[in-house]
């Protein structure tokens, strides 16, 4: 018995201990189905379908338009009391410091964007790998990547001014706390690099919607040129996306805000949310397909019976009296942009609606042109509604290209006014709203325009600071400090970047 | 008398010895405790195959017994006992175990030492002790019984408490390993171990002792050694039963209905609203939502074991059933029920080769409430509206409990959300080892060891459609019972699998050499796989709405084009594998000079190639100096100095590589999706998912240890004291990145370091008064500090934790360089602003009006903002202390066990602080004009609240130090001669659980679990329960 054992231990004994061994602790990621760096990008299939994610960050900043709106006198923050997102409260008292996680979210989810867009340019050449993968149209998809870069730092720059510029690749942990602060100017002209690099490549017509165009790569453009008062370079732009007659004005104003309407003929550029795919995740609410912001701007305790159209939401970013009594009488606009809940209820007694008065600053307004409505969200219902978010409509074409006309070296005050007044026209109905005014006047005029135009959509903010309106409109604002908002503190600790002045 | 017989026996052993070869031994074998007979107590012969068992009268005979021979005595519960023979009849008394540590052997990593022989730094609880407490889980019985080591329990049935081995080292992975009759398994394990198959537990707590397990043993290891039977034993029937009700300690001081009205009335005006309730005389006191919500709860446990032995084969025979019914909703709605069937065989096949087996089958069953949060049960119970009635009054609604017409989100009515509480969870789980033992010759040992846990958990859960009052925004059903558009009712099922084995090989040598110098030697491997899977699928349209067909078959749901949500599932997998080799050498010199060495090199397949194997070195020695010719100390009977110094490793990560994600939206916890729409249909997308960090290496800890024992006045006192030190280098943290990288979840690296030091004493007493009153007492004092003392270099990585919602998501617990790790972060409140001339003279506050808290302008730079946070509480205690008492007089046995937390805080952040929410008394001490209060827990009290006197503050810090009577218990030992014809003994007892609790803390209870960085922060515990119960010991 002893001579039988005795060996077997042994030999367990050496053979484990002395060949398993380095296998045993070796480990491969696809041990746990893994797909990692280096077996991707193999493919034209790969390289598309990473380009996709390189617009998912777009649908992450939801929130920046509430803070367009929020931060002027044309919307209140809303909320349930003064510390229901406290982030937004104190963007809407001006009394916002470095400390502000909404602000902070925004910073980093563009940065993820450039991260992304600069991934695919690292490896437009060879693949990690080192193999080159070349395909019919790649070039055009890389004017998407382009455009998608600059749209992430023009956000950046039009909220915190100077930021950390870097084009070359992903960041990994080892250049963390590695950049300093590049100067706006810098920014803007990189800006324009990638968006004239975008236009070259960028074909006019996407079969899909959403998908970058040329001329949502010019229109762009023109607003960065406006952005940086360069008007001729801007009404030049601008001129070439209305002379490609590609889009129109739509007559019902109010129906390219509804799901119906997205994607329409006004559509230049606009980011794409859904139900499709709903989404759960209460610690990142805005990271999914869906559109967070929706949720945020409906009618709290919001009830009716079937036919009712609107869902209820949180009461944020109400519109003020101030920006309904800025549309002059018989302007169309003012009841798509505006939800004056207690004049619907009693206009609408068929709906038996019910809702509760918005706890916190009420003003009775509501944001309608992205008010929940029923049927259009999915799953977790506050943070999938599928409604877009129109960045560029070709009214903001026209609009822009009066400005840059009335603006320029030698203004087309003529052709300013066809562009506003076309605009106009669309807004009242008639022709008895056209402005004809010069110079000076037609200018305000144009600025008044985009007040009441652009109304709920988050551009107003960008517009008064932009325009140098913002310490006159704006109750609140210091100039030389609220033209732009505080590098996120949690930043400034970690990567020793320099403050905004006043913060 | 006994010295007599002693000397006599002597004497006649010598003569014997000198004249005749064998002899004829006689006795009683009597139970020190109270002289009654052992009946059944083994007697045996050392060395030689000879024994016999105590007769009805406790008697013994054995028969040509070799002069010189040593007989060994042993009864279970009892200490085993070795005694010369003698000729004459012998008296032998059997004390109870654990009352005398001298003979005792300590199961280590790979072996046993004599107690004596440690050299390192052991606890140990007896099964006695473990017997008397009757815990649900083990850990329990290590709460102050086991010096250095900290166990903070939950009050919700079977979870897993908070367990901390000499401080706290990192800010997560501080559970200690759990090795179950030498295989290695997880903490989480030992919800399935039953308590009354526990022989001991030792707790191996520096790095002489630890070390050997490598890796794992960082954090400490509970070393669970089970029953077992002995050679030549009778079969022994143990017959345990256990029956209590369990109720809630204290319910917490919230308003009642009219002061609620008068406040949310105060609040409304104040913010310049409408009076909400103009007549307040007619509201009353309302509802307790407390009283509703805590039932009594059932707590019962029974078992049935036999162990004993031939020649070659060895038993312990076990089956138990545990329930414990939950006080919150009752056992209807909170439970946890347990299963056991344990069978351990020692087989010798050959007189060389033992073969072991040990195999429990446990069947865990259970089903639970959603807790610690504010929208829980207790949450809701807490905040919500008390002018509610218990029952629906309202015409034409469905449901049955009454509603609230100002609350209408997150918070529900607990009776409503309890009764729509549906979950099912159900495991089986199978343990145990299998283990060849080869002698090849004297003291050189082979072992091959195979354990395993095999589990397998099954969980379903229902979420019905439910109205819960007008208006209320989550409501999936109308209130005419119909249901709410594009709302459906679901089921969830999870079906998980695990498989974890250990496989070690290794030998032991023992020998002497010169005689005098003996060594203790083992060497050997190890290798460990953990895998496992869980699928999961949920399904919409359950028929009926109803818990009785709420099952993946039975429900309806079909994926159309407006919900892809009717139908889901999913599918992962995981598994880790180590593989370690150890050395570890022993020496004593005539048991005087103790000396260990260990070396273990362990691999983990979580590291890169540069860094897979890492070795680990400790080393300790002892000295006996009682045994030292110039100890003259008559008063000493054992003086043992020791003092170790090595390192152990933690491996707490996953591997790490550049990662592509693809698909959709994600839900990890930096949420990094993927995929766009493009004109309303979804495009999967892909993108970089996760970095690497090359550099990634073992973190390592670095722990000394120096202590005493000490047995005093004729062994009565026996004394411990450790002093202790663990530095953690290279702690695997989560580095603090710029922003900039974007959010790709930023890879652990090895940057942090922690520090912890602590004593630890231990104070046993022992006598035995007069003839029949006997005194056992231990007390436990445990003390540990925690310092993080690197992060990033420039100390910017923290680690954020304890959230919680009270209207904003609040984080109140960090983990950062130069504090305790998980300490509370927060404004220091100091005070009420009391007018504007205040205000205007102290530092900037932004939004505060008089009424409101001022806070402390801690960086003194004029403003109050985020940089003035700072310390402003520690969950952690101060110390710890553990008195156990145990007194018996002839058949009455008393025991009580008290303890107490001195220094740790609790942060109260139940309140959800919603306009229309039920609020804690204090309000009503509010500041309400100037000179009314400046304590500033007590701001006015207002619905808006521009200053955030609800930001984290000291405001909500509380004292939790508390003492509790955790386990009292009489018992009383029917005489043997009324018992003995039917049963060897007959016990009862009835017992009282958390009988008392000593606090200030103004919540349910302040001992709060949930890991390092939730410790201590409240959001609605589930609070422990105090039970009363009566129970039966029976020996067959």
């Amino acid at each position: 018995m002893r001579i039988q054992v005795l060996p077997i231990f042994i030999g367990v004994f050496l053979t484990t201990s002395l060949t398993s061994c380095k296998k045993w602790i070796d480990y491969d990621p696809k041990e746990d189905f893994q797909i990692t760096e280096r077996n991707y990008l193999s493919s034209e299939s790969d390289y598309r379908t990473m380009t996709v994610s390189v617009y998912t960050p777009m649908q992450w900043l939801c929130r920046a338009p509430l803070i367009g709106d929020i931060a002027t006198n044309d919307a209140a923050s809303g909320g349930e009391n003064a510390s229901d997102v406290l982030a937004l409260q104190q963007i809407d008292d001006f009394t916002h410091t470095p400390v502000n996680n909404i602000l902070t979210e925004l910073w980093q989810e563009a940065f993820e964007g450039i991260n992304r867009a600069n991934y695919m340019h690292q490896y437009k050449q060879t693949n990690p790998a080192g193999k080159s993968v070349d395909f019919a149209g790649k070039e055009a998809l890389y004017g998407e990547v382009y455009f998608l870069r600059a749209y992430y730092y023009f956000h950046l720059v039009r909220f915190f001014g100077d930021v950390p510029l870097f084009v070359d690749k992903r960041l990994s942990l080892s250049e963390s706390r590695t950049l300093q602060r590049s100067p706006k100017a810098d920014v803007y002209a990189q800006i324009e690099r990638d968006l004239t690099a975008a236009i070259s490549v960028l074909p006019a017509v996407q079969v899909q919607k959403g998908r970058i165009t040329k001329y949502a790569a010019q229109a762009l453009l023109g607003k960065v040129y406006l952005y940086q008062n360069k008007f001729d370079n801007a009404a030049q732009t601008l001129e070439s996306v209305i002379a490609a007659n590609a889009f129109s004005l739509v007559s019902d104003y109010g129906s390219q805000f509804l799901s119906s309407g997205e994607n329409g003929p006004e559509s230049v550029f606009e980011i794409q949310h859904s139900n499709n795919s709903p989404y759960y995740n209460w610690g990142v609410p805005n990271r999914g397909q869906g559109n967070f912001a929706v949720q945020m701007v409906g009618v709290r305790g919001l009830n009716g019976n079937g036919a009712m159209p609107y869902a209820s939401g949180w009461s944020f970013d109400l519109p003020t009296s101030s920006l309904a009594n800025a549309f002059e009488a018989g302007d169309r606009r003012k009841n798509v942009a505006i939800l004056n809940i207690e004049e619907y209820k009693n206009a609408n007694p068929g709906f038996g609606i019910t809702y509760q008065v918005a706890p916190f600053k009420n003003t009775g307004l509501y944001n309608q042109k992205y008010h929940p409505r029923k049927g259009e969200t999915s799953g977790q219902v506050e943070l999938n509604y599928k409604n877009n978010f129109r960045v560029i409509r070709y009214a903001d074409v026209l609009l822009m290209a009066a400005e840059a006309f009335n603006r320029s070296t030698t203004p087309n005050d003529t052709k300013a006014q066809q562009y506003l007044n076309q605009v106009r026209a669309r807004a009242f109905g008639d022709n008895l709203h056209n402005i004809t005014a010069t110079g000076a006047v037609l200018r305000q005029s144009i600025w008044d325009e985009r007040r009441t135009e652009f109304a709920m959509e988050g551009e107003r903010f960008f517009d008064l600071v932009r325009t140098g309106q913002a310490a006159s409109k704006i109750t609140g604002f210091q100039t030389g400090k609220h033209e732009v908002f505080p590098i996120p503190q949690l930043e400034i600790d970690i990567s020793v970047l320099t403050q905004n002045s006043g913060y | 008398m006994k010295r007599k017989i002693f000397f006599l026996g002597l004497f006649m052993a010598f003569l014997l010895q000198v004249t005749a070869q064998t002899f004829t031994v006689t006795g009683t074998v009597l139970n020190a405790s109270n002289s009654e007979p052992l009946v059944g107590a083994t007697v045996k012969v050392k060395g030689v195959n000879k024994f016999t068992q105590t007769d009805a009268q406790g008697r013994f005979t054995l028969t040509e017994v070799a002069t010189g021979s040593t007989l060994s005595i042993s009864y279970a519960g009892m200490e085993v006992r070795e005694v010369k023979a003698s000729a004459g009849a012998m008296t032998i008394e059997l004390g109870l175990a654990g009352s005398s540590t001298l003979s005792d052997l300590v199961v280590v990593g790979y072996g046993t030492q004599k107690v004596t022989k440690v050299s390192g730094a052991i606890s140990t609880v007896k099964g006695a002790d473990i017997e008397k407490l009757r815990p649900v889980r083990t850990e329990e019985a290590l709460q102050g019984r086991a010096a250095g080591v900290n166990v903070i329990q939950s009050g919700s049935p079977g979870s897993k408490p908070t367990v901390l081995i000499r401080g706290i080292p990192s800010y997560s992975g501080t559970d200690p390993v759990v090795v179950i009759d030498g295989v290695p398994q997880t903490l989480t394990d030992l919800n399935s171990i039953n308590a009354s198959e526990i022989e001991s537990i030792n707790v191996l707590k520096d790095a002489a002792a630890s070390s050997i397990f490598g890796v794992k043993g960082g954090n400490g290891v509970i070393v669970v050694t089970t029953r077992s039977g002995r050679k030549g034993q009778k079969a022994e029937f143990n017959i345990n039963s256990n029956y209590g009700i369990q109720q809630v300690l204290n319910t917490v001081g919230v308003l009642n209905a009219t002061e609620y009205a008068a406040m949310i009335n105060e609040g409304s005006t104040v913010a310049g609203g409408p009076v909400i309730f103009p007549n307040l005389s007619s509201i009353g006191l309302g509802t307790n939502w407390q009283d509703q919500v805590f039932k009594r709860a059932s707590l019962q446990t029974h078992n049935v074991s036999a162990r004993g032995g031939s020649d070659q084969v060895t038993y312990f025979l076990s089956a138990g059933l545990l329930q414990q019914g939950g006080i919150v909703g009752g056992d209807d709605k909170s439970l946890f029920k347990r299963g056991n069937l344990t069978a351990n065989f020692n087989i010798d096949l050959t007189s060389r080769l033992r073969f072991i087996l040990n195999t429990s089958a446990v069947m865990l069953n259970g089903r639970g409430v959603q807790e610690n949060s504010f929208n829980s049960i207790l949450g809701s119970a807490l905040n919500y509206d008390p002018t509610v009635t218990v029952a629906n009054n309202v015409p034409n609604t469905v449901g049955q409990y009454g509603y609230s017409t100002r609350i209408l989100s997150e918070i529900f009515n607990p009776l409503t959300k309890l009764d729509n509480t549906y979950n099912k969870n159900t495991g089986s789980k199978l343990y145990g080892k299998a283990e060849l033992q080869y002698k090849l010759y004297k003291g050189l040992l082979f072992t091959s060891r195979f354990g395993y846990t095999k589990y397998d958990g099954n969980a379903r859960s229902f979420t019905p459609l439910v109205f819960w009052g007008t208006n209320n925004v989550d409501n999936s059903m109308n209130p005419d019972g119909s249901t709410v558009a594009g709302r459906f009712n679901s089921v969830a099922h999870e079906k998980t699998s695990n498989f974890n084995y250990t496989w070690e090989s290794f030998a032991n040598y023992d020998f002497d050499w010169k005689e005098n110098h003996h060594f203790e030697t083992v060497f050997g491997f190890s290798l460990a796989k953990v895998s496992g899977n869980a699928a999961g699928a949920t399904r919409q349209d359950v028929p009926f709405n109803s818990w009785e067909f709420a099952d993946f078959t039975a429900a309806t749901g079909v994926n159309n084009a407006t919900n892809s949500n009717a139908v889901n599932g999913y599918y992962y997998q995981y598994f880790r594998r180590n593989l370690s080799k150890f050395l570890r050498a022993n020496y004593d010199y005539q048991e005087k000079y103790l000396a260990s060495l260990t070396i273990r090199r362990d691999g983990s397949y979580a590291f890169g190639t540069d860094n897979k194997n890492a070795n680990f070195l400790s080393g300790s020695a002892g000295w006996l100096i009682s045994k030292e010719k110039f100890f003259k100390a008559s008063w000493v009977d054992q003086l043992k100095l020791r003092g170790s110094y090595g390192t152990v490793g933690n491996e707490n990560v996953n591997p790490q590589y550049v990662g592509i994600v693809t698909g959709g939206p994600s839900y990890g916890p930096t949420a990094n999706s993927n995929g766009y729409n493009f004109g309303d249909v979804f495009y999967p997308g892909a993108t970089v998912g996760s970095a690497a960090n090359t550099a990634l290496r073992w973190e390592k800890q670095i722990q000394a240890n120096v202590g005493f024992d000490a047995l005093l006045s004729k062994r009565k006192i026996l004394l411990t004291a450790d002093w202790f030190s663990r530095e953690v280098d290279g702690l695997l943290f989560t580095p603090s990145a710029s922003l900039y990288l974007g959010t790709v979840p930023i890879p652990t690296a090895n940057i942090g370091a922690t520090k912890t030091s602590g004593y630890e004493i231990t104070l046993g007493y022992n006598d035995k008064l007069g003839k029949n009153f006997l005194i056992n007492t231990t007390a436990t004092f445990t003390t540990a500090t925690n310092l993080v003392t690197a992060t990033n270099t420039d100390g910017t990585a923290k680690i954020f934790g304890g959230y919680y919602f009270n209207g904003q998501n609040q984080s109140v617990t960090v983990f950062e360089k130069g504090q305790t790790p998980g300490y509370f972060f927060g404004h220091q409140a100091i005070g009420i602003f009391q007018n504007a001339a205040e205000i205007a003279s102290a530092p900037a506050q932004a939004g505060a009006v008089p009424g409101d808290i001022r806070f402390a302008d801690v960086d003194g730079n004029g403003v109050i903002d985020a940089k003035d946070k700072t310390k402003i509480g520690d969950p952690f205690p101060d110390f710890t202390i553990g008195w156990n008492l145990n007194l018996s007089f002839k058949g009455i046995d008393l025991t009580a066990f008290t303890y107490a937390s001195v220094g740790n805080d609790v942060y109260s952040a139940w309140e959800r602080n919603g306009n229309y929410t039920n609020k804690y008394r204090g309000v009503l001490a509010r500041w309400t004009g100037e000179g009314s209060t400046n304590d500033p827990r007590n701001p006015r009290y207002s619905f808006t609240d521009a200053n955030s006197n609800i930001r984290v503050s000291s405001r909500y810090v509380e004292d939790g130090s508390f003492v509790k009577l955790k386990n009292i218990q009489l018992g009383y030992t029917l005489p043997s001669k009324m018992v003995k014809k039917v049963f060897s003994s007959l016990r009862v007892y009835a017992q009282a659980r958390n009988l008392i609790t000593l606090t200030k803390y103004s919540g349910f209870d302040p001992e709060i679990a949930g890991g390092i960085l939730d410790t201590g922060v409240d959001r609605g515990a589930y609070p422990q329960a105090r039970t009363f119960s009566i129970g039966l010991d029976i020996k067959l």
